[in-house]
């Protein structure tokens, strides 16, 4: 389950990558908020990565803080950083 | 200057600094991971003061007080060991102690009275009756290294490690518990020149219903594993021609021989920190002449750092037996008298605990306690996250450490004395097959 868990983490994190490269090649992003916005989605693969192995282990509340601690703040850094940029863009 | 070699220079000194960085990341990553190899170091890692060091005394060792009859009063209490009424309350009913009585089975069986510290019991017997007459010669150290590593590993040791005879760990002397006499190394059918170490897994499901009965069944069945392993060992020597001798709790101190043999490092309870297990283990050895081998070094893993801020044990302790010291010291410090000095060995740098208290504890539970095992944050099964956060451990400096412990207990780990436990352990069982489990 584990394996499973990382295959798909890495077709997340491989499609992530490919989705920030057009974003830059189209919109001329600089390389600031383009590397905040790899650390949110790094952040948020991190978290489904160390939420899934906690439930496998048997420790829900390890999954549940892992959101608080790493989803949580890889979604807020990829709201303000995404509207950074979209305003820059328009 | 042109635009156009203005925006290659760009580009160029942009690629340079990406490079650098990728450099510092992989320098990074390898640091990590020889730090997580341990520290070598050519002696015990923890400092030794000659002027109070001397080899200790297995009369002076609370099991040996309670089980050789040293100390009337323990020696009473541990009549009644094990053998209070059930109660009503999960972790402590008759399918709890059967639990125990299973586990304990082997090592009764083929040891009666190991656990105490009785030396040449059973399985663990100092005749050499498997010797062959004929020596075998191994090819190279490295070979003869492999092949009793590789050994110990199939008689079913987690790891294996190989180390000098120490006089310095061995008991000063022995007691024969059954014949009710004392021995000394002259007693001892050779002169002994390699100790090799082996560690045996305790369940982190099982460990997890401390200090619950049910706990103790997988120390006990630890024990069976361990005389299982060490007389197989031992056998396997024999017929090689060199004499050995198995030993689980007699003999010698097995956490400074598991340190010596690299296979981990002191933690504050007392106990041995090996990695990816914590202080999950239990450790026993072999004694023996052949010494064509390559030995280990004893390694650091940043453990005493960690045991310094961290405290858990302590804090979990339900008879606050384990220090709550900032620092290690030369003897203990939870009693003004010198003359209580003898219950541990003093003269070596590390925390001392008070193993009376522990062992009133035991007799008041009725079963052995395992919360300061079951606490500790090294204690961990074998998933991805932790080994991430291991390695983060060995470079983040003293106070994050605090910090850590915090988070530990944040996210739902070292919780101890739940009867939910005990009631998953029941449901549930040790994990099964490749879900998560234990590797060498």
């Amino acid at each position: 389950m584990m394996m499973i868990t990382f295959y798909i983490v890495g077709i997340l994190a491989a499609g992530s990558a490919w989705w920030l490269i057009r974003l830059s090649q189209r919109y001329q992003i600089n390389w600031i908020p383009l590397t905040g916005l790899a650390i949110g989605i790094a952040m948020i693969l991190f978290c489904i990565a160390w939420s899934v192995g906690s439930a496998l282990e048997g420790v829900p509340r390890a999954a549940a803080m892992g959101v608080v601690f790493f989803g949580f703040p890889g979604i807020v850094l990829l709201t303000l950083i995404g509207r950074y940029v979209t305003r820059s863009v328009k | 200057m042109n635009k156009k070699t203005n925006q290659s220079r760009r580009n160029f000194f942009k690629l340079g600094i990406a490079g650098a960085g990728i450099a510092v990341a992989a320098a990074g990553g390898a640091f990590v991971f020889n730090r997580m190899e341990g520290k070598e170091h050519d002696d015990m890692p923890n400092p030794i003061d000659k002027k109070l060091f001397k080899p200790f005394e297995q009369k002076n060792a609370v099991t040996m007080r309670a089980g050789g009859g040293f100390d009337p009063e323990l020696h009473k209490m541990l009549q009644g060991f094990e053998k209070q009424p059930y109660r009503n309350v999960p972790g402590y009913t008759q399918l709890d102690r059967a639990l125990v009585e299973g586990g304990w089975s082997t090592s009764n069986y083929m040891a009666p009275m190991q656990a105490y510290g009785q030396p040449n019991s059973g399985a663990l017997s100092w005749e050499q009756h498997h010797l062959h007459d004929t020596q075998y010669k191994f090819g190279s150290k490295q070979e003869a290294t492999a092949a009793i590593k590789h050994a110990a590993l199939l008689y079913g040791a987690l790891r294996a490690g190989i180390c000098r005879n120490d006089p310095r760990f061995n008991y000063r002397e022995m007691y024969d518990i059954k014949r009710e006499k004392s021995m000394t190394w002259d007693d001892f059918p050779f002169k002994p020149k390699t100790v090799i170490v082996v560690v045996c897994e305790m369940n982190y499901e099982c460990m997890a219903t401390a200090p619950a009965w049910t706990e103790s069944g997988t120390v006990a069945m630890a024990y069976s594993d361990l005389v299982k392993t060490t007389y197989s060992l031992s056998v396997f020597l024999q017929s090689l021609g060199y004499q050995a001798v198995p030993s689980v709790n007699g003999e010698g101190i097995n956490p400074a021989y598991a340190i010596m043999a690299g296979l981990g490092e002191g933690a504050r309870n007392g106990a041995v920190i090996i990695p990816e297990y914590g202080c999950r283990v239990r450790i026993g050895k072999v004694y023996t002449d052949f010494d064509f081998v390559e030995y280990d070094k004893p390694r650091s893993y940043g453990v005493m750092s960690f045991c310094r801020h961290c405290k858990k044990c302590a804090m979990s302790c339900p008879s606050q037996a384990i220090s709550m010291d900032d620092e290690p010291g030369y003897h203990p410090t939870w009693s003004k008298n010198p003359d209580d000095w003898f219950k541990n060995q003093i003269g070596i740098y590390k925390f001392y605990s008070n193993s009376e208290k522990c062992f009133r504890f035991w007799i008041q539970n009725d079963g052995d306690c395992g919360i300061c095992i079951a606490s500790c944050p090294y204690n961990k099964p074998a998933f991805w996250h932790h080994r991430l956060v291991d390695a983060s451990n060995v470079i983040a400096p003293g106070p994050v450490h605090t910090i850590m412990r915090e988070f530990d207990t944040l996210f739902g780990y070292g919780h101890v004395n739940d009867p939910a436990k005990v009631k998953r352990w029941w449901k549930y069982g040790p994990p099964k097959g490749k879900l998560y489990g234990s590797k060498a």
